[in-house]
């Protein structure tokens, strides 16, 4: 539309509240509120609903104030651990009353698993002066069996005509777990249910150093290293592992047992950079390796195509490989000594995951944003591993996960 | 702001009224020191000579630069602040030379709003372009005054910088501020008394500034994306709006409508006196 029939004096006017309605010191009068609904299914595995409310103001100077609510319904089975059979397995539930049965060469779930969560947190962000910011964090998180508060400081320095940032950031959780039905002995058999206490804790403190650079007008680059370590009980109550007769069929089986620290380094790179026909592209690659043995790669690739009248797609497609802990086990046999530690937690195992995904979304009028994410999640390992032996041979010892995400985005000013 | 100006306060405490307007005039001499092209100690010339690196800037700079944008995007590029380098070409003094089209050609290489890059920290010109607030900082001025004396006074008050002013409301004896249009054919002579009781009015036009050659009148009011003026605009246009900073930027829009002026501003559904 030529300029002289389009009306543009109520947007002008806005823009003219925006010029004069700042004072130096003035707030904004509007929350930025990002809300967001997550749906994650796994097939016959666990299903969860997680909506999510952040809400973002500027205090005025510069001076943002953050808050964020998560809450999240678990429902569904998980993995116990156990390897399959080609014999009916019987297990009792965590809490010790009733128990459930899988049926023969199949992977044993525990369907007791359900679960909300609520978390908040709130951030503030403060310039110090024009080039240094600080950010302090709190954190809470609840569920049934899982409480943790948190905190975190964050310094960022500007420097090198703010075309360099330094960032360093410390923070600090606290966690205690309850266990339904308490604490079990760690590698005890589970049908002696010996219990040692009914809560534990555990602290976990993280520090980052990070530099952002930016390269030119349409690109930046940003490295960051974390060190993190965890102290306190970091076993899951609920996991078995099958300690196996010399046919393959599970004898018995003890709750898992992890150690007591854990010391995780990781470093992450990402280069962000717009084309020349606006479109977004941003690639990272992060590595992690910690002193339980576990090494993982994970690169992501996501391209946003900017599309007329404020669409835009964004393909998302990102690859994961870890090795396993050095605790990690399929199973355990009886004629063994057992281990200081051992988990077949299904998590801690070698495997690679794959996530594609797609984004649509669209900018409406005055920073009004709609999306939708649809993504594809694979994880596979090794099904058939050479330490397998009799029936296990027979039986699937890292079935796949797949899950489907969507996750719905509306982002308004309030 | 090279411009008589004045702040009315109906008041019978001639105290509150010399405070109020010596309060006033400390703004807008801060206003005009901190954002004028011509001088060589502030933010402007700051961002002029950046040579293309970023400079750090406050938050008003960045407000002003943010509506500035928003302008440059309502007005599809027409309203420009790196525009300013054009007039280089241009001498208004009422004479009959116009510049060569190749000395525009090479000056419009350094016009272009999309170029600017800036955010809350900071703001990077390319090297040899510039920026000027000229087209929007007196109406600014008016606007902040105003809502500065507001703050510290319940009376109504008038801000009237060379024309381009503002009432917070009507004074209580006259039920409205009376203010007179210039004709520009007649300089000096009121055409039109308007009756404002708040609100803001800003006029634009070539009344001092223009060259006639070739028998066409050329006012100073320049397109960004030719580097000449629109022809067959009005002399002058007033506009009333809600702040003084929207009326000036719809009454220059108007004058780089040309002959299509009057069809844009009934489109803003805005009151206006057109004068041609």
């Amino acid at each position: 539309m030529q300029l002289k029939n389009k009306k543009i004096a109520g947007l002008l006017s806005v823009a003219t509240c925006t010029l004069l309605g700042g004072n130096a010191q003035a707030e904004s009068e509007t929350w930025d509120i990002d809300s967001a609904l997550l749906i994650y299914n796994e097939t016959d595995r666990v299903s969860a609903i997680e909506p999510v409310i952040n809400a973002k103001k500027d205090l005025g100077d510069d001076e943002i104030l953050s808050m964020k609510l998560v809450l999240d319904g678990l429902t569904g089975a998980s993995a116990n651990g156990a390897v399959p059979s080609s014999q009916p397995q019987t297990f009792t539930r965590p809490s010790g009353k009733g128990s459930y049965t899988t049926q023969a060469n199949e992977t044993p779930l525990d369907d007791t698993f359900h679960d909300t969560r609520v978390s908040y947190s709130l951030n503030w962000d403060k310039p110090l002066d024009r080039n240094n910011r600080r950010n302090l964090g709190f954190s809470f998180s609840r569920e049934y069996d899982f409480t943790s508060v948190g905190a975190n400081a964050l310094w960022s320095h500007d420097m090198n005509q703010k075309n360099t940032t330094l960032t360093g950031g410390l923070s600090l959780e606290l966690d205690a777990i309850t266990p339904v039905g308490d604490t079990p002995q760690g590698l005890t058999d589970m049908d002696d249910r010996i219990r040692v206490s009914s809560s534990e804790d555990r602290t976990l403190l993280d520090l980052l150093f990070g530099v952002t650079q930016i390269i030119d007008k349409n690109s930046l680059f940003q490295v960051n290293y974390s060190l993190s370590q965890a102290n306190g009980y970091m076993t899951d109550p609920y996991k078995i592992i099958s300690v196996v007769d010399s046919s393959g069929e599970p004898a018995y089986y003890l709750y898992e047992k992890r150690p007591e620290d854990r010391l995780r380094q990781s470093v992450y790179g990402k280069y962000k950079r717009q084309l020349d026909n606006k479109d977004i592209i941003t690639t990272s690659y992060r590595f992690m390796s910690d002193d339980w043995g576990v090494r993982s790669h994970t690169l992501d690739l996501t391209y946003r195509v900017k599309m007329e009248n404020g669409y835009f797609i964004q393909p998302h497609v990102r690859y994961y490989q870890q090795s396993a802990a050095d605790f990690y086990h399929y199973f355990l046999t009886d004629t063994q000594a057992i281990p200081e530690f051992a988990s077949a937690d299904y998590r801690l195992g070698e495997m690679t995951a794959t996530t594609i995904g797609v984004k649509v979304g669209k900018t409406l009028s005055d920073k009004h944003v709609w999306s939708v994410r649809l993504e594809m999640y694979q994880q596979s390992g090794d099904s058939s591993p050479d330490e397998a032996f009799g029936q296990l041979q027979n039986q699937d010892l890292y079935p796949d996960v797949d899950a489907v995400i969507a996750q719905f985005n509306y982002s308004f000013k309030w | 702001m090279a411009s008589p100006c004045e702040i009315l306060i109906e008041t019978d405490d001639a105290e509150l009224a010399r405070q109020l307007c010596l309060s006033g005039q400390r703004e807008a001499r801060r206003i005009e020191q901190k954002f004028s092209r011509y001088r060589d100690d502030n933010i402007v010339h700051q961002i002029n000579q950046g040579q293309g690196q970023a400079i750090d800037i406050d938050n008003e700079t960045y407000r002003l630069l943010q509506f500035a944008d928003r302008c440059y995007q309502l007005s599809d590029g027409l309203f420009d602040i790196t525009s300013g380098v054009l007039g280089k070409a241009w001498r208004f003094d009422g004479s009959n030379r116009l510049p060569g089209q190749s000395q525009l050609d090479e000056l419009l290489c350094t016009v272009g709003w999309e170029k600017v890059e800036f955010n809350p920290q900071y703001v990077r010109l390319p090297a040899g372009m510039q920026i000027d607030f000229g087209g929007i900082g007196k109406e600014y001025a008016v606007d902040k005054v105003l809502t500065d004396l507001k703050q510290h006074c319940d009376r109504e008050i008038m801000v009237n910088f060379g024309g381009d002013c503002h009432a917070s409301g009507p004074p209580a004896q006259q039920g409205a501020w009376m203010t007179g249009i210039e004709n520009p054919l007649k300089p000096g002579d009121a055409a039109e008394v308007i009756r404002l009781a708040r609100g803001a009015l800003a006029t634009s036009g070539d009344a001092y500034r223009f060259i006639v050659a070739n028998g066409k009148r050329y006012g100073h009011i320049l397109n960004p994306k030719t580097g000449w003026p629109a022809t067959d605009s009005p002399r002058s246009v007033t506009v009333a709006a809600g702040t003084c900073t929207e009326a000036g930027i719809l009454s220059t829009l108007a004058i780089l409508q040309g002959k299509d002026a009057e069809s844009f501003l009934d489109a803003q559904q805005v009151k206006y006196w057109c004068y041609r």
